[in-house]
């Protein structure tokens, strides 16, 4: 139900004279309510905000100017694009891209509404790292990263981040201190107001709710609490926060039966990410300096991603170094395909895995852009696999006997054991 | 092909969440005034069906009390939100409002609600005075600790309403009750009850500057109510 403008309304936007019309409402917030617009042929979401809001909130207009004359970040922001009003209107509103139907929140991640696979859920945590990276960047705090904000396609997961109107000049003073279950405790506690640094605790958040579904601090201090009130979620989120897998205190380790999720995933995941997320809350929860930045979280996603691999039974299944694990959905014991071995990383060589430059170049970290190289079946012997070179130089291998041969472009090399590829300026070894 | 299971585990954990309705079914209510109460709170049903699929935090239990001469239960057994229905409520006698309290307070008593919660929500909603001995019924909530730690919210129905008694209700001085002084403000005000602070006391929003800060959650700005108009319907 909108109770601010209705459809076919006309306003205009003050940057470009264009005039919208209202098409349907879309949702309501805390601040506005947001609607289906078009200008043209175009179609558009434009958030209105309540009287009472804009009262409340006194920078909001200029913050706004200063985003829209800023520009969006990336392509993963529904950025504001320009002010909108209406004539007899003391109001105001904005115009962002819409947000497409294949999108899903967050929130039916958590219900299970929505059903990526590993490789797509774990890219739109990289994606999600790689966009506040980029407003991070800009000098830029989001100030209130949660599950309502972000959105991601399940099948992709390609990334969107919305309610992007609280973004200020990190420092800035603002309306917004976050959203609870993701403030960090410095923030709960009143000590401290929003700063990039919180933005990343609340990323480490997200991450790992993502992950595991599953909050970090609630185990045993949670179970043990009758009524979840707010005194409650100060203590958990702010006074007493202690990582449900803290490896010097057990106190608040999960509980069988209330947060199995938790110990489902834990388990699941290789040692690098469950160490990456022990950093994240035992240092960083009370040191603003040992937050995980998201340069790290790109890292440890695409090795996560990297080590990602089948189960016969079709299920993806994590390599982990160290420990032999037995498949989670038919629990039979794992097959490991072949692997590449790249200085301490390891890709798996999957009958669909690509490599890009960010695995062959060293001078192009994070790169993603166009395959270099692919797994592919050799034409005759559908049993013999290959790495087939998609780049354009030559690579270099040599085999276990020493000698050295030359794979041009679009030809393969066999994956077999203790093949080293020299791709250019970074070396690379098969393992099976 | 057959969907494979692409990750293991379940939903993400969450809690009950008790959700009353203490409606005045009293004489004074008969004729509009009940049925801008059934309106108002059929109104309700979607948006805050919808409130509580995008909160993974809560599993939203409903009930309903009505009070005219004694208290009964409309809706006894605490029905999940997706199946939330609303018969409509007539009105006639008295205002036992204390003895619908105590009614609510029975069911809040530790031996009857699951070990783990988040805050009950309790909106009381009436357009008069207790008849009966409404302390009595406060002091019965107060001392079960289900009851303490409730949100309680109150809307008054016209002018006749003793703000004072709702005001004791909610008790907490920084949370008014609401006055609906037409029906559009009590669709407003019921589904504000029925959403935002529905929402507030399991997975608060954003936290902005005008929120209430003491309490058992933090209970966001009420709307306000249309301008005040001599010729209301009531
Ligand atoms: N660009 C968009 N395209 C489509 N839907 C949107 C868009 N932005 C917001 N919404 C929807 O509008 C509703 C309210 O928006 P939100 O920004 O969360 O409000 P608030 O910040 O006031 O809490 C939500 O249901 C949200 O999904
Ligand atoms: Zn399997």
């Amino acid at each position: 139900m909108s109770t601010l403008l209705q459809s076919e309304q006309i306003i205009y936007g003050d940057l470009t004279q264009q005039s919208y019309t209202i098409d349907t409402f879309l949702g309501a917030g805390t601040q506005g309510e947001v609607y289906r617009a078009h200008a043209n042929d175009k179609a558009v979401a434009i958030k209105w905000y309540f009287p009472h809001y804009i009262q409340n909130d006194q920078q909001l207009h200029q913050r706004l100017e200063n985003a829209i004359r800023k520009g969006s970040p990336d392509n993963n922001f529904l950025w504001p694009l320009e002010l909108v009003t209406q004539p007899n209107n003391a109001g105001f509103g904005y115009v962002m891209p819409l947000r497409a139907a294949n999108f899903k929140s967050i929130v039916d991640l958590m219900r299970r509404r929505a059903e990526p696979s590993f490789y797509a859920l774990i890219s739109a945590c990289l994606q999600l790292s790689e966009s506040f990276l980029q407003l991070h960047a800009k000098g830029l705090c989001y100030r209130d990263i949660n599950f309502n904000n972000v959105f991601f396609d399940p099948d992709t997961g390609d990334i969107l981040i919305c309610d992007n109107d609280n973004v200020d000049v990190n420092g800035a003073t603002g309306a917004i201190n976050g959203t609870p279950r993701f403030m960090a405790p410095e923030l709960v506690r009143g000590d401290a107001p929003p700063n990039t640094e919180s933005d990343l605790f609340s990323l480490s958040i997200l991450l790992f709710y993502m992950l595991m579904l599953h909050h970090p601090l609630e185990g045993k201090k949670e179970a043990s609490i009758r009524c979840f009130d707010q005194s409650a979620m100060n203590r958990l989120y702010g006074t007493e926060p202690l990582f449900i897998f803290d490896p010097q205190d057990s106190s608040n380790a999960p509980v069988v039966g209330l947060h199995d999720n938790a110990l489902v995933y834990w388990a699941l995941y290789p040692q690098f990410l469950r160490d990456v997320f022990t950093r994240a809350f035992t240092t960083g929860i009370k040191d603003q300096h040992g937050r995980i930045r998201e340069n790290e979280w790109r890292v440890i996603l695409i090795n996560l991603r990297d080590s990602l691999f089948y189960c016969r039974c079709g299920g993806q299944n994590f390599y982990d170094a160290d420990t032999v694990k037995n498949c989670w959905a038919c629990n039979k014991a794992l097959i490991y395909p072949p692997r590449l071995r790249i200085n301490n990383t390891v890709v798996m060589l999957n009958h669909d895995t690509k490599l890009y430059a960010h695995h062959t170049d060293q001078s192009q970290k994070f790169n993603f852009s166009t395959p270099q190289a692919a797994v592919n079946r050799h034409p005759q012997d559908p049993n013999r696999w290959g790495l087939q070179n998609l780049s354009n130089n030559a690579w270099t291998i040599t085999l276990p006997d020493n000698s050295v041969k030359i794979v041009d472009p679009q030809r393969s090399v066999n994956l077999a054991a203790g093949i080293s590829i020299n791709f250019g300026n970074i070396t690379a070894e098969i393992c099976v | 092909m057959t969907d494979i299971i692409k990750r293991p585990g379940g939903a993400m954990a969450n809690r009950p969440l008790h959700f009353f309705w203490l409606a005045d079914c009293s004489g004074s209510m008969y004729g509009e005034k009940i049925e801008q109460l059934n309106y108002a709170i059929r109104n309700a049903i979607k948006p805050m069906q919808d409130v509580a699929a995008d909160n993974p935090n809560a599993q939203v239990m409903v009930r309903a009390i009505k009070f005219s001469t004694g208290a009964q239960w409309h809706i006894a057994a605490a029905t999940p939100v997706e199946e939330f229905k609303w018969d409509n409520l007539t009105a006639n006698g008295v205002t036992d409002m204390g003895l619908a309290l105590q009614l609510a307070a029975e069911q809040l008593d530790v031996s009857q609600m699951p070990e783990r919660c988040l805050p009950p929500v309790l909106v009381l909603v009436s357009d008069g005075q207790p008849t009966d001995d409404f302390n009595a019924g406060l002091a019965a909530l107060m001392s079960k600790p289900w009851g303490k730690k409730s949100v309680r919210i109150g809307i008054g129905i016209g002018s006749d309403v003793d703000l004072e008694v709702l005001q004791k209700f909610i008790g907490n001085p920084e949370v008014k009750p609401l006055q609906a002084n037409n029906a559009e403000d009590l669709v407003k005000y019921i589904r504000w009850a029925s959403t935002v602070v529905l929402q507030a006391a399991s997975a608060p929003a954003s936290q902005v500057k005008d929120q209430v800060s003491t309490g058992v959650v933090p209970i966001p700005q009420a709307p306000t109510a249309s301008d005040i108009d001599a010729d209301d319907v009531w």
